[in-house]
């Protein structure tokens, strides 16, 4: 019997024991639960939300964010204007290969500073073939070599695409205007969509991303430029927050050749549609059947 | 099947179904497309030299200017000129500029032409690009898409191009990839695929990579 | 050669009512649970040692973020999906005990397949604890449930992955939970309430290996996965692990406690394992000539982890050690009788078992993402935060089946007992 209830004692002792080192070695979490309000926890999916509760939404984003970075910006929701249909063409002949774009993205979608974070990547290839393998992107030689071209690659806005079909939760799905958008509140942060991606389209928040506030770019949209969570997945979104309002994106703006043509697949009057009729036009790894937005063409 | 499937999930399901879909644009008249108009069409190297033995040069504006009380039309022009570099193919002055009349352009059919309204000119010889330019496919452009809700600002050509040595010169690229690459050393330049090319030299002679 | 002693006669106990009884049942399960002489606390303490440390490191990941992990947007997944895969396949696996001692009615199997269902159980648990340490946004984890979350199925093969990994974790816990309490009470387990479970539980394992090489194969941007042989040599390689891990369990249990094992069962699954681990080699053999002497673009990844590419080879001594180990064990098997030398055998289950976790593990999951998709080589090796949060999970892992193992064997060795009516449960 007393051995027993020593027994029985040190059983107690060792669970007492192992909960609290358990608690310790949870400690680190602590820190992480104050970033997650409440509201933001059960926050509905996108399309669940109604306009009222949408509303709230955006104005307690703004309020989050500037609470953390000091910083009054704007968040809209801009929805898929109806008719339209865009699509994004680039001209491999007259691409030089300065990664403006890549630059410009990286300002107007708020992107992580330490990485360079860009939805686009520009590949130096060699002239006579479209192999990657023979691409590199950290080329740091005054462009364009004559022996090379320049392919910027993002998001290809597939009609057919893997990410979409694979998200576990939805949270990532392809809009009326063609496209392909993530819900960064609902997220996972599983990187399905990031293993399906042919193109390397998709980045993961790994941390949460940091800017200066000065540098923050306070035009923002809910599915596109806001400055993401960490633990979640975000990708271009052709600046819808731009171009639902009909201006251009920033990468095109940011084109000093005119290697991109952006417009609305459904206006037969668009540039984008001349070149889809008038020029050699491909599609990247088309035999991957994704059927993608982004274009690209040579001169002839 | 998959297609279908893929559809029917595309826009639907919204609890609310007027957030689908935001408001048309109404058809109207269009927003312009403004052209810049080029301030400094070219630029012409004097024998002077900077302090760096780089030649200095003079804007053409200076002399050949919009106001005829600043035209220059001097008689030394033949010597002041020898600075021009010109690589544009096999041209000459006078295949541009109108031989008596320095200060106008001259198209083939002996039009005169204003300097900044140079890209007329251009279009003669370069009409698959002019076709390209006025198709949106060449050239840098800011403004709206959609020319009903905004304006559009284009470049000119000579904004890329300059008139005596048209090839698009070399730059420098920006903003090089900084991803995480954790298995090498964060200070280490990110590595690629294959073997660098060799660097090509500035100077080397600008092959006709535009055309 | 079953030994009837080992299982006390079932007699119902009066009074050990079917649903009453069960907090009993709990309550002496925690008992039994934590019950042990020095070696068996010496174990647990260190499992759960090496569980402290992992949830530590998991913690520190949460709150910074994945960051802290060697992954990038190259390389997205890396140790926890390859360990995560490799588990799924020993939970598979372990459906080999199950298929003689049902299908081909082997009674020496039957009387100790319960292993077998608890090695499912605890390596469910691990696989679905890989699935959740990787998430960005674990907070998060609801939007997976059907109905309260959005569920994209059936379109998402991870959807289907929910589906059949939660179902063989309850069928598993249904039968083993069925099996233990029924003979806790005393009373003889009615076949109606577990033989078709049983039955489903087969057809289940091989379901929930067939999913989880979906998830891959089906990814037509990834050529290194995107192969219909992805499923097959799934299935063969859990059909390596499942069997080698239960051998050496099988040992632990006859050696460390009273329950009766007999040769025969291993000797069955001995022999399954010879076809299995040939069956294993002659897959990944089809797949690597078919990536290799066609020498498409496609074959880059194939290249990269058997040769290197570009001076990038990270995974070389990894992948030839698994082909090396593999290949030992084959010979091993093949080579030795489990009458006269066991110890072989039980080698061989080691390095078979270290093989295919380096083969369906790091092997498989990393070279799917190098060359990326845009083809840069941007390498991964897991980093120590990931080694840590592995072993943590592996842990756990053990802490259940060490657990599942010493409550079957209390109650098949009729030591853990309801009480009669008279000590009453209430």
């Amino acid at each position: 019997m007393d051995d027993l209830s020593r027994r029985t004692a040190m059983k107690v002792g060792g669970a007492t024991l192992g909960t609290a080192a358990f608690a310790r070695a949870l400690a680190p979490l602590t820190e992480w639960t104050e970033d997650i309000s409440m509201e933001g926890f059960l926050q509905k999916h996108y399309k669940e939300l109604d306009r009222a509760e949408m509303e709230q939404v955006l104005r307690r984003l703004e309020d989050e964010t500037y609470a953390e970075h000091g910083v009054e910006v704007s968040i809209s929701d801009p929805r898929p204007t109806p008719g339209v249909s865009f699509g994004y063409a680039l001209n491999l002949s007259i691409c030089v290969g300065c990664r403006k774009c890549a630059e410009a993205c990286h300002v107007e979608n708020n992107h992580d500073r330490a990485t360079n974070n860009s939805y686009i990547r520009v590949l130096e290839m060699k002239k006579g073939s479209i192999d990657m393998e023979l691409g590199r992107v950290d080329y740091d030689h005054p462009v364009p070599d004559d022996t090379r071209f320049y392919m910027p690659v993002q998001c290809h806005q597939c009609d057919n695409a893997p990410c979409v079909k694979v998200c576990p939760v939805e949270a990532t799905w392809k809009e009326a205007d063609g496209i392909v958008v993530v819900d960064y509140n609902w997220c996972i942060g599983c990187r399905y969509c990031e293993a399906a991606c042919p193109y390397h389209a998709r980045r993961f928040n790994w941390e949460k991303p940091e800017i200066p506030a000065e540098e923050i770019n306070p035009d923002q949209g809910y599915l596109s430029n806001r400055i993401r969570p960490q633990g979640v997945m975000e990708k271009c979104t052709f600046c819808l927050h731009r171009t639902r309002n009909g201006r251009l994106p920033a990468c095109l703006e940011a084109c000093p050749t005119g290697a991109r043509v952006f417009g609305d697949l459904n206006d037969p009057a668009s540039e984008i549609r001349w070149v889809l009729e008038n020029k050699r036009v491909f599609v990247l790894k088309e035999d991957v059947g994704t059927r993608p937005r982004f274009f690209y063409f040579f001169d002839e | 099947m998959m297609m279908l499937l893929l559809l029917a999930a595309c826009d639907t399901g919204f609890a609310d179904p007027s957030r689908a879909l935001g408001e048309p644009v109404p058809d109207g008249p269009r927003h312009p497309t403004e052209i810049h108009r080029p301030t400094t069409l070219g630029v012409v190297d004097t024998p002077l030299a900077d302090v760096h033995g780089t030649p200095i040069g003079v804007a053409c504006v200076t002399c050949h200017g919009p106001d005829p009380a600043t035209a220059w039309a001097s008689r030394d022009g033949e010597a002041f000129h020898t600075g021009v570099a010109l690589k544009h193919g096999t041209l000459t002055c006078a295949s541009c500029h109108d031989p008596e009349e320095r200060t106008q352009l001259r198209l083939a059919n002996a039009t005169q032409l204003e300097l900044p309204d140079a890209m007329t000119l251009c279009a003669q010889c370069h009409g698959p690009q002019f076709r390209d330019y006025t198709r949106g496919s060449h050239g840098g452009m800011t403004g709206y898409w959609d020319t009903r809700r905004g304006p559009r600002e284009r470049n000119n050509c000579v904004d890329c191009h300059a008139a005596h040595a048209p090839a698009y010169a070399k730059v420098l690229p920006v903003f090089p990839p900084a991803d995480r690459r954790p298995l090498e050393h964060a200070d280490a330049p990110a590595t690629s695929s294959v073997d660098a090319p060799a660097a090509p030299s500035i100077d080397a002679a600008p092959a006709a990579h535009q055309d | 050669m079953s030994n009837p002693s080992s299982e006390p006669p079932p007699v119902e106990i009066p009074g050990a009512h079917p649903i009453r009884t069960y907090p009993q049942f709990l309550w002496k399960a925690v008992g039994v649970a934590t019950d042990g002489n020095f070696a068996f606390y010496a174990w647990m303490t260190a499992l759960t040692a090496v569980f402290l440390v992992g949830v530590h490191a998991f913690a520190r990941q949460t709150a910074h973020g994945l960051a802290l992990t060697a992954l990038s947007d190259h390389v997205s997944w890396g140790m926890y999906i390859g360990n995560f895969t490799f588990a799924v396949g020993l939970a598979a696996g372990a459906v080999m005990m199950v298929i003689p001692a049902y299908l081909y009615r082997d009674h020496d199997m039957h009387d100790v397949v319960i292993v077998g269902e608890i090695l499912a159980i605890s390596a469910i648990v691990v696989s679905l604890a890989f699935v959740n340490v990787d998430l960005g946004r674990l907070d998060r984890a609801w939007h997976l449930m059907p109905v309260i979350g959005r569920f994209n199925w059936p379109m998402s093969m991870l959807t289907w992955d929910v589906v059949v990994l939660s179902g063989y974790l309850a069928i598993n816990l249904h039968v083993v939970g069925y099996l233990l309490y029924t003979r806790f009470r005393g009373a003889t387990p009615n076949p109606k309430w577990y033989v078709p479970f049983v039955f489903l539980s087969i057809v289940w394992a091989v379901s929930i290996h067939t999913v989880t090489a979906f998830l891959y194969s089906g990814l037509g941007g990834r050529p290194f996965w995107n192969t219909a042989i992805l499923a097959p040599r799934f299935i063969a390689s859990a059909f390596v692990t499942g069997p080698a891990f239960i051998v050496l369990a099988l040992q632990v249990v006859r050696r460390l406690t009273d329950f009766h094992v007999g040769d025969k069962p291993i000797a069955t699954l001995v022999s399954v394992l010879r076809v299995t681990v040939l069956l294993n080699l002659f897959l990944v053999g089809a797949e690597v000539f078919t990536e290799l002497y066609a020498g498409t673009a496609h074959s880059a990844s194939a290249r990269y982890l058997y040769f290197g590419l570009h001076g990038h080879n990270a995974l070389v001594p990894w992948i030839w050690s698994a082909i090396a180990l593999n290949v030992t064990a084959a010979a091993l098997f093949l080579s030795s009788s489990t009458r006269t030398h066991l110890w072989r055998i039980d080698l061989a289950c080691v390095l078979t078992m270290a093989g295919v976790w380096i083969e369906k593990g790091i092997g498989l999951i990393v070279p799917g993402f190098v060359p990326s998709t845009l083809h840069e080589l941007v390498e991964y090796l897991p980093n120590a935060l990931e080694w840590k949060v592995t072993l943590g999970i592996w842990a756990l892992g053990l802490l259940v089946f060490t657990v599942g193992l010493k409550l079957a064997v209390a109650v098949f060795t009729g030591r853990m007992r309801a009480d009669t009516a008279a000590q009453g449960s209430r």
